[in-house]
């Protein structure tokens, strides 16, 4: 037999030994329905958000400094240019990008100079999430052909672009678009950290020390 | 990397910790701010009782119904392009991850710590197969420098020192480490491992959970180095227990919420990532090629008796950081791949009885272990189960048996039991001082490493006897 057909045979026997001599034999139908039970009442199994209103929630999360992000609101994406430069400046950074090939990205304005792909030590570069969650504060990318996961975890600081409509109050609200199944999906919560010598919390262990998220509308 | 210990000769080893105050420190100190970053975040959670219910019955559900989701998750990860392999042991799974990993003809392989990758003995497979491991998470690439195991599951080099890591660091990293203060290290561990991030050949990471209507497996970190193991490299290989499967995104969110917080005391890793099959037509980036080992090791049989409760474990190390034993010893006392109350569980199902029946008698049974355990595995029952069939498996030495035996006699005679210790306190307390006694004939096994306190003055029958239930007035 092979490893494959050995392993479900044991857990098989296992299973009846441990319901008494019988393998309940269950449509597929009913074990989703049991699972999906598993999840009623939501509101009973996690934390309510710091406020109702979502973006609010959001915006307040990501002021913990815990995360280590900073958050700008954008008016529109005609006012993003400006806000990255802004950020740029703040920070004494080149005003240089590394950005996927979405659209909305590569023409960031005439003083920022954009390009790809992210090389291994960029000081900068910038995504648009999908999706920003209330919850906690974190962004979500999905792999795509004009979504590098790289840009988001090599550069000393990653933007983060996303869009106050995009917010969703929980992870429990993400997780509906696992359906669409891309290669990767990240959600990514603050700056990247360690508390590995000592329990020192050190920033930026392996992705970015800094992120900035900016908010639009 | 040195040979892994073998889980026998506890005694001996766990003598040696308790002779090492510096280990006590540092132990002492991540553990410390670990269960008062616990708290916090359960305290601000006051959902968590419910959902440490639902969590349990998300497992339970899943160990219930384990061939139906294998199948299913085996069927969607296949048809998102990734190759699912099985092993029904620890040999089989490092055979298959080496040989895909000399297949693809790899010179060097990163890892992002996976204890399953420990139990399977991935680090020294990869090795004899003359591959060059990389070790990403900050703490493993520490004790791969130290060629050191693991000794927590969460904080695999709680047991080192900022002085011990700057010595490692200094003697290795070319060029050294700017100072010896933990930022400098952590920037200078970041410069020496890109390098190796965008060389590599194959990354390997293992699984939080396994995700069985997507296909996908979902790993979490707070350092990012999953992400940047699986992303440049031209192959990805996942190794996970059968027991990681969650129906659906849905439920892993729900075990999320109790992992992240019982582990570190945050609400969620800073990396959250789901890995559905390899890189898709026109993807920027991504592996071309994803393996997915899924790996039996004990987990069937566990199935079928009461350490199938054990099979919820989502690997959160609280239980460890609350112990007081492994707080006193740290994790390579143990022996075995899972050190604290959830390794003394574990290690005789991976390692056998035989050779670690010490384990379960390690424990003082005070259950805060299974107080702060997310998924409320009764750890305290499944301990004093083993140490039933350690009993009547005749593993227990002769002096152990007839001392106990003794003790039973003597026990079921009250009037035998107090005049014994009418005898044996007035002499205890000759050897005490300032309220302990630091050295005693017969007791050189608990004196040498610490003191036992001195008995009262009077015992609490004697007081009983005297004031009653009222005590003095
Ligand atoms: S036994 Fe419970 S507390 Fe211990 S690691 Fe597993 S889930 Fe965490």
């Amino acid at each position: 037999m092979s490893a494959r057909d050995d392993i479900i045979a044991a857990v098989r026997e296992g299973l009846k030994r441990g319901q008494g001599g019988a393998l309940p034999r269950r449509a597929p139908a009913e074990i989703r329905a049991e699972a999906a039970a598993l999840l009623a009442g939501l509101d009973e199994i996690r934390p309510s958000l710091v406020t109702p209103d979502p973006v609010e929630a959001f915006i307040q999360k990501c002021a913990n400094p815990a995360l280590g992000v900073t958050l700008d609101r954008v008016a529109g994406w005609a006012a993003l240019p400006q806000a990255v430069t802004g950020y740029l400046d703040r920070h004494e950074l080149p005003h240089r990008l590394a950005v996927s090939g979405d659209p909305r990205l590569s023409a960031l304005g005439p003083g920022i100079e954009t390009h790809a792909p992210c090389a291994p030590d960029e000081a900068a570069a910038i995504s648009i999430a999908s999706w920003g969650v209330a919850e906690t504060g974190s962004v979500v990318i999905h792999s795509a052909p004009d979504q590098p996961i790289l840009n988001a975890m090599l550069p000393r600081h990653w933007l983060v672009v996303v869009e106050a409509a995009k917010i969703l109050p929980f992870l429990d609200d993400y997780a509906t678009f696992a359906s669409l199944r891309p290669r990767n999906a990240v959600l990514i919560t603050g700056s990247s950290g360690t508390t590995d010598i000592e329990g020192y919390f050190v920033r930026g262990a392996h992705g970015p020390g800094f992120v900035h998220v900016l908010l639009i509308g | 990397m040195g040979a892994p210990e073998k889980s026998e000769n506890f005694k001996q080893r766990a003598h040696d910790a308790l002779a090492d105050p510096n280990l006590k420190t540092a132990i002492e100190r991540t553990t410390g701010t670990a269960e008062t970053k616990r708290a916090a975040a359960i305290g601000a959670f006051p959902e968590f009782q419910a959902a440490r219910v639902r969590g349990a019955a998300i497992k339970d559900h899943v160990i219930a119904n384990l061939d139906h989701y294998l199948i299913e998750f085996e069927r969607n990860a296949t048809e998102a392009g990734a190759h699912v392999h099985w092993a029904r042991d620890a040999k089989e799974a490092a055979a298959i991850v080496t040989r895909i990993c000399t297949e693809a003809e790899a010179k060097i392989v990163t890892r992002a710590k996976s204890m399953l990758g420990e139990e399977i003995g991935l680090p020294h497979a990869l090795e004899d197969a003359g591959i060059e491991r990389v070790e990403t998470d900050l703490a493993e690439h520490i004790i791969q420098l130290a060629h050191e195991r693991p000794s927590h599951i969460i904080w695999p080099a709680m047991h080192r020192t900022r002085e011990d890591v700057a010595e490692l660091f200094f003697k290795d990293h070319q060029p050294p480490p700017d100072a010896d203060d933990p930022a400098s290290m952590v920037a200078s561990a970041r410069r020496v491992l890109r390098e190796k991030f965008m060389a590599a050949d194959v990354g390997i990471s293992g699984a939080n959970f396994l995700v069985a209507d997507t296909g996908a497996t979902c790993t979490v970190t707070n350092e990012g180095n999953a992400e940047l193991s699986t992303t440049p490299p031209r192959i990805h290989i996942v190794t996970a227990g059968i027991e990681k499967l969650v129906p659906s995104t849905d439920h892993a969110m729900a075990l999320l919420r109790l992992l992240v917080r019982s582990a570190t005391g945050g609400e969620v890793t800073q990396y959250t990532t789901f890995h559905c099959g390899p890189k898709r037509v026109g993807d920027a980036d991504g592996p071309e090629e994803m393996h997915i080992v899924l790996v039996d090791n004990g987990r069937s049989r566990m199935v079928g008796d009461e350490f199938r409760q054990m099979l919820r474990c989502i690997r959160c190390g609280a239980c460890m950081n609350h112990c007081v034993v492994y707080r006193q010893i740290g994790g390579h006392a143990y022996g075995g791949t899972y050190p604290g109350p959830m390794g003394a569980v574990l290690t005789p199902v991976l390692d056998g009885l035989a050779a670690s029946r010490d384990l379960p008698h390690a424990c003082t049974l005070n259950g805060r272990c299974e107080e702060v355990c997310p998924v409320r595995i009764p750890l305290k029952t499944l301990l004093k189960a083993w140490r039933v069939r350690s009993w009547d498996s005749q593993q227990e030495v002769g002096a152990v048996r007839m001392g106990l035996g003794i003790w039973g006699f003597a026990a079921r005679r009250p009037r035998l039991y107090h005049f014994g210790t009418r005898l044996a306190l007035p002499v205890m307390r000759l050897f005490g001082k300032g309220g302990w006694i630091r050295k005693m004939p017969l007791a050189g096994g608990w004196t040498e490493t610490r003191d036992l306190p001195k008995p009262a003055a009077r015992s609490f029958m004697s007081q009983h006897a005297k004031y009653g239930n009222g005590g003095p007035k």
